[in-house]
């Protein structure tokens, strides 16, 4: 898609997606003006095929599309410095988190998969036990991304130190955490909550 | 004249972090609760605040995890004290989110099924060190002062931003870590990346990143001359203590990449000693630093649990 000439026209512009962002993140994306204070500051451009400000750019050419198929979403650290340094109120951070959002939903097309099992199995631990379980987290991810050497010494090192619980038990009011999971997702059902 | 004081007792809500991997954060804050003769007592059965994953994906589970722990801290008296960075960020953005955003609110308390207690104070350590418990008392308190010890204060990402959220100190130049390190008698030095980004949960993910990024952090502090990093969040203690073998294995035990080649040898020339040495940084939580400063004792404050060995440097300096 590099280098290729962009058309503008109704058929390739999806502004409903823009207002989508918007309305997801509670931040303007019309605001900005590319000054690009977000990328110069952004410790993950380096490892982004779209920088911030070029993101920006994207949805408001309405190119969310390309966006979503990007690796630049997930490669966001979520440090907010860009929303810190923009001059003109863009909050960045809250666009990024609503961007993979979407992607999220609509299992898209990116290309990042490791960051976002990652997510997926943090979540999943909150669900399961309340608390974290470091240990599994890690063996899981390593599992299911297929990396069974990742940090392998590291496991070891660390339980020694005490730094990682064999056992994990679950909270005791863990049923309350599964109500909000359950009335998140009916809401969502009803088309209450986004 | 401060003794006629009520004793500051406060809610304490530690996080996953700091009941495994960063568990000498956790007692160490107890430790210098302890010293300091401030009450802390944790909140019953608090849950995950969901971090930057829940955010990240889904904004509406972020919120309502953290406002069901507000709630929970709600039964128990006190401001609700806070030592890992992310969930100090987490807590505060959920405050300040749903107060400005009915319709938020609204949807989030359909999801924990009640009504959202938003009004308890949420404090993260450094605030209370310096501000509620003051940094003159802090000064008057202290049984070992840290001298000679250069320490370089790393702020990292959440502690501060976005302007306005945490309202900790100023967004690009804080300075609350140095005031409680000179409080302390150690000596903060200047450096250039108190504020940059460790690389945070792409530990797990892409463990890439982090080298990159908490490599240039580890170089910067050592060309600064600082024998020691002070933190307050556990993420960014993990990156940089643990994963710190793993840096000199990937990019060599001498020369810097990053800094060898912008600044050349202008910049070793006023260092004492070869300035791209990759030597040990050791990494210290505020609270083990601040304790140690206040007389408790050193094998409480959990320096054995850390992977690079901080013993002889304190050794060295006579605090141990």
């Amino acid at each position: 898609m590099k280098n290729k000439l962009m058309h503008l026209s109704n058929e390739t512009m999806n502004l409903g997606f823009v207002k989508k962002v918007e309305a997801l993140s509670g931040s303007s994306v019309r605001r900005c003006f590319q000054c690009g204070k977000c990328s110069a500051g952004c410790p993950m451009s380096a490892f982004m095929e779209h920088p911030p400000n070029r993101v920006v750019r994207l949805l408001q050419l309405g190119q969310g599309q390309r966006v979503l198929a990007g690796r630049s979403i997930w490669y966001c650290a979520s440090c907010e410095t860009c929303s810190t340094r923009c001059p003109n109120k863009v909050d960045l951070a809250s666009i990024m988190d609503a961007l993979r959002k979407l992607s999220w939903d609509a299992d898209g097309p990116s290309k990042e998969s490791y960051v976002q099992l990652a997510n997926r199995l943090f979540i999943e631990n909150i669900r399961t036990y309340g608390r974290q379980y470091e240990l599994r987290l890690g063996a899981a991810f390593n599992v299911k991304s297929g990396q069974f050497l990742k940090d392998l010494m590291l496991g070891p090192k660390l339980l020694s130190k005490g730094k990682l619980k064999m056992f994990h038990s679950k909270n005791r009011n863990i049923a309350e955490i599964e109500g909000i999971f359950k009335r998140i997702e009916e809401m969502r059902k009803k088309g209450e909550a986004l | 004249m401060t003794a006629g004081k009520k004793r500051l007792n406060y809610s304490y809500y530690p996080g996953c972090s700091l009941h495994a991997s960063g568990r000498e954060y956790d007692i160490s804050t107890r430790a210098l609760f302890k010293a300091l003769n401030m009450g802390l007592k944790e909140v019953p059965d608090w849950f995950c605040c969901g971090a930057t994953p829940a955010h990240n994906v889904d904004e509406l589970l972020s919120l309502s995890l953290c406002a069901k722990n507000l709630n929970l801290a709600e039964e128990v008296e006190g401001d609700l004290a806070v030592a890992c960075a992310a969930c100090f960020s987490r807590l505060k953005t959920t405050q300040h989110r749903l107060k400005e955003d009915g319709n938020k609110l609204k949807q989030v308390e359909t999801a924990i099924d009640g009504p959202a207690a938003l009004g308890k104070p949420v404090k993260h350590i450094l605030e209370i060190l310096a501000r509620d418990f003051g940094l003159a008392k802090l000064e008057q308190n202290i049984k070992k002062p840290l001298m000679g010890l250069k320490v370089a204060s790393y702020y990292g990402c959440l502690l501060t931003r976005p302007p306005g959220v945490p309202d900790l100190d100023d967004c690009e130049d804080p300075s609350i870590m140095e005031d409680i390190l000179r409080a302390l008698g150690a000596e903060p030095i200047k450096w250039s990346h108190r504020m940059e980004c460790c690389g945070a949960n792409f530990t797990l993910s892409r463990p890439g990143v982090v080298l990159k990024l908490s490599n240039a952090i580890l170089e910067s502090a050592r060309l600064a001359g600082a024998d020691c990093i002070m933190v307050a969040c556990p993420l960014c203690h993990g990156n940089l203590d643990i994963r710190q073998q793993g840096i000199k294995e990937l990019y060599g035990n001498r020369d810097s990449s990053l800094f060898g080649n912008i600044f050349g040898s202008e910049m070793q020339q006023g260092g004492d000693g070869p300035a791209t040495d990759r030597r040990d940084l050791p990494i210290f939580y505020i609270t083990q630093l601040a304790a140690l400063a206040m007389g408790a004792t050193p094998e409480g404050l959990g320096f054995e649990s850390v992977i690079t060995d901080p013993k002889p440097l304190l050794r060295d300096k006579h605090l141990l």
